[in-house]
Order: C-alpha cells, then sequence, then structure tokens
C-alpha cells in the first residue's frame, strides 16, 4: 500500500519539481496535507525567489484595465425607459468578478444584468419589464440547422446561437467564474471556459459541478467536479424574423 | 473610453510580483500561481478601495491572496481546516510593507525547510534535500542513496509524511 501511495505521490512531487501544475487527484485526503507541505519546501527549495513571467503580468494589467474601463462607460450608460443608470463600480460589480472582464469581453449587457429587474426582463422572455434594448440581427437562419452551435457578436455583446431541435437559444460566451471566452466542445456538446475548466451546457447552467458529480457519477472527460458552483450564463431574448435570428441587447 | 484610474495601476505595479511570490511560496508551482495572483487582483479591482493609506491595502491585498491559498487548498485538496502555514512563515499584519516581506518571506520558508529537516531522521532528512534542495531526480537520488529507485520513493513519500506530522504538532 505504501509502495502504491509512494509512487503516486512520487508524480505529484516531480511534477512540482519540474515546475508543472500538479494534479490533486492524485492527493488521497489524508495526504493533503503532506502535499501542502511538498509543494512550499519545493517553492523553498528553489535557489532564486521565483518571479512571475513579464508576460504574465501584462495580460493581467490589461485584463484589468478593461474591467476598469468596462464600469466606467457602463456607469453612466442611459437606458430608455428606466432613465439613467447610476450605479457605483461596487453596486456593478457586486455578484462576481465575472461581470468585470465580462463587460470588456461581453460589452454592455454583462454590466446591465447586475440589476435584478433587468436582469429578469432580459432573461426570461415575455417579461413586461423589457428594457428598451436593441434587436440586433446576428445569423442567417440557413445558417443555424438543428444541432448547430454558432458564435455570435455585438458591439455590445458576446455569445453563441444554439439550435436544439428547432428552439433557438443565445448564450453569453463569458464565463460567469472570471470573465474569459467559452469555446464551444462539439464532441461534449458544451461551452468550456479554457482558464479553470468550468464546462456549461447548451441551457448555460454549470455542467460539472459537483451536483452533476453525484448525479451522474461525474463529467465525461473530467477528473474532478469544479470545484465551485457559478451562476448561469447570461441568456438575451432570441427571436426569428423571415431569415434573421436577432438577440435583444443594450446598445452599445 | 474612460481612462483607468490611474492609482489603481500603481498599486498594480507596487504589488503584483511580492503578492505572486508570496503565494508561489504557498503553491510551489507557476500555473497555480498565476491564477490566483490573477483572481487577486482581479477582486481588487471589485472591492479595493484605492484612496485607503498605502499600509492598509498592502494589508489588504495580503489577507486576500492569503485566504484565495486557503480556498485553493480547501478546493482542490479538501484540505479541511484552514491551516496556516506549514513551511512559509505566516503574514504578520503589523508588517505590511511589500517588498521587504516578500525577501523576509523566502528567507524565512528556506530557514523553516532547513530546520524541519534537521530534526528528522537522517535518511529522510537526505532524499528530502537530494530532492527538494538540490533537485535531483528519483533516479538521481537513489543512486546517491545506493537504493533501488522504487526504494527511493518509498522514502521520500515517508519523509514527507512524517515531516507533514512535525510541522503539524509543532504548535
Amino acid at each position: 500500500m505504501t509502495d502504491e501511495r509512494a509512487e503516486v505521490f512520487s508524480r505529484y512531487v516531480a511534477a512540482l519539481l519540474d515546475g508543472q501544475r500538479p494534479s490533486p487527484d492524485d492527493i488521497a485526503d489524508d495526504e493533503a496535507l503532506t502535499a501542502r507541505l511538498a509543494a512550499e519546501m519545493a517553492a523553498a527549495g528553489l535557489p532564486e525567489v521565483t518571479s512571475p513571467d513579464p508576460a504574465f503580468i501584462e495580460q493581467l494589467r490589461l485584463r484589468m484595465r478593461d474591467a476598469d474601463q468596462g464600469i466606467a462607460a457602463v456607469s453612466s450608460l442611459p437606458i430608455p425607459g428606466i432613465g439613467r443608470v447610476r450605479l457605483s463600480r461596487r453596486d456593478l460589480l457586486r455578484g462576481g468578478v465575472g461581470a468585470a472582464i465580462g463587460l470588456a469581453a461581453g460589452g454592455a449587457a454583462v454590466a446591465l444584468l447586475r440589476d435584478p429587474t433587468i436582469r429578469e426582463a432580459f432573461v426570461d422572455p415575455g417579461r413586461a419589464l423589457a428594457p428598451k434594448g436593441e434587436w440586433m440581427a446576428v445569423a442567417r437562419l440557413a445558417d443555424l440547422p438543428a444541432g448547430a452551435v454558432l458564435r455570435f457578436s455585438t458591439a455590445a455583446f458576446e455569445g453563441f446561437l444554439v439550435n436544439d431541435e428547432g428552439e433557438i437559444r443565445a448564450l453569453s460566451s463569458v464565463c460567469t467564474h472570471m470573465g474569459c471566452t467559452l469555446a464551444y466542445r462539439p464532441e461534449r456538446n458544451d461551452l468550456r471556459c479554457p482558464c479553470h475548466g468550468a464546462s456549461f451546457d447548451l441551457y448555460g447552467h454549470l455542467a460539472n459541478g459537483s451536483d452533476q458529480w453525484s448525479r451522474a457519477g461525474g463529467y465525461d472527460g473530467d477528473v474532478q467536479a469544479y470545484p465551485i458552483q457559478l451562476p448561469p450564463l447570461v441568456r438575451p431574448q432570441v427571436k426569428v424574423v423571415g431569415d434573421s435570428v436577432l438577440v435583444l441587447t443594450p446598445r452599445a | 473610453m474612460a481612462e483607468p484610474e490611474p492609482r489603481f495601476e500603481q498599486i498594480y505595479d507596487a504589488h503584483v510580483v511580492p503578492i505572486f511570490r508570496f503565494v508561489y511560496a504557498r503553491v510551489g508551482n507557476r500555473p497555480d500561481a498565476e491564477d490566483i495572483t490573477a483572481q487577486v487582483f482581479m477582486r481588487a479591482v471589485e472591492q479595493l478601495d484605492v484612496k485607503r493609506p498605502p499600509a492598509q491595502i498592502a494589508a489588504w491585498l495580503y489577507r486576500v491572496a492569503q485566504n484565495a491559498v486557503a480556498d485553493y487548498w480547501r478546493s482542490f485538496y479538501r484540505l479541511p481546516q484552514v491551516e496556516l502555514e506549514l513551511v512559509a512563515p505566516g503574514w504578520e499584519p503589523s508588517n505590511p510593507l511589500a517588498d521587504p516581506h516578500a525577501e523576509a518571506d523566502a528567507d524565512g520558508a528556506k530557514a523553516a525547510v532547513a530546520r524541519l529537516l534537521k530534526r528528522l531522521p537522517s535518511r529522510y532528512a537526505r532524499v528530502l534535500e537530494l530532492r527538494f534542495l538540490q533537485r535531483l531526480s528519483v533516479a538521481e537520488t537513489a543512486d546517491q542513496l545506493g537504493i533501488t529507485r522504487g526504494n527511493a520513493k518509498v522514502l521520500q513519500y515517508r519523509a514527507l509524511r512524517k515531516a507533514a506530522i512535525l510541522v503539524q504538532t509543532d504548535d
């Protein structure tokens, strides 16, 4: 038994010492503290203090700048019928860091959706309180046959169109964890976040969280459940007019 | 587009390197250290009041970083309680100056490892020294110790288990 654990743990240590991200799946529950000690020793044993990669520093700077600018831009956005939105940076962002980056990646829509009434109107088709957004034609129906998933973008929104057996839905492509842009994986039929591996189903719900794990016994292709629950993806209203698919987004 | 608040970027420039080092010392690998550092600063965009005095800003960043590291160990490794530091010394709120802190942190961790090795049986100390300080491979370590690779892995495992128990029962 020790031999087997020693072998597995050796892989974990080797990853650390090679400077790679080790896999938590190699670690048994009663080994967590040992793993942590190994991680700290791996860092302390280096001849020099480790510095961040300059490219990482610049990328993170841009992400933060985008988030900050997006906030400033949306704080003064007029919404007809509701009046000028006067929200503080904190109000806009309450509910998740994702929104901050979403502002940059997905435009104003994500920020507006922080407001519960606007959010309801947007996410739930048919609400009376629909904001005076803009219906934007984003695709031709002919390009969206049953089973297809298409990327679309407007000035204020980026997302996916899904034709689910004739039912057409739109979903934001901004991960609700930290705002990374999701990618469609045809082989799994999900929207996958490249940053931390969250998967969303085509209704916008987290598909590889711990509830899925206990219900279905796992998620195909993943070795562990996504460790935290995430809010669902934003789903703007969709309608088809003639051969055009239109999505309701806020004005840019 | 409005200009970003310049003060925020000044804060970022002053703290991103020491915060990264602080996190790295506690997760031991670059990809995870980058993810956690990004979380800390994206949260700062959201929540940090840039008008606070600099010492409070540093304190805030280290506190968020420390919590993010604890979350990392809890979420991914199911570490049941928030154990503070094992090797790396705990962050002292009374000493929130970022850059001196990062150096002291690294030196402190090195010294803690040295102290820890002294308390281990000599073969345990030796295998950890060869692997973690001299950065030898398992094969090289086995050669140095005159044992098989399989035995070197077992020895490494037992040494780490023992060391974890020692640091745990310290206080």
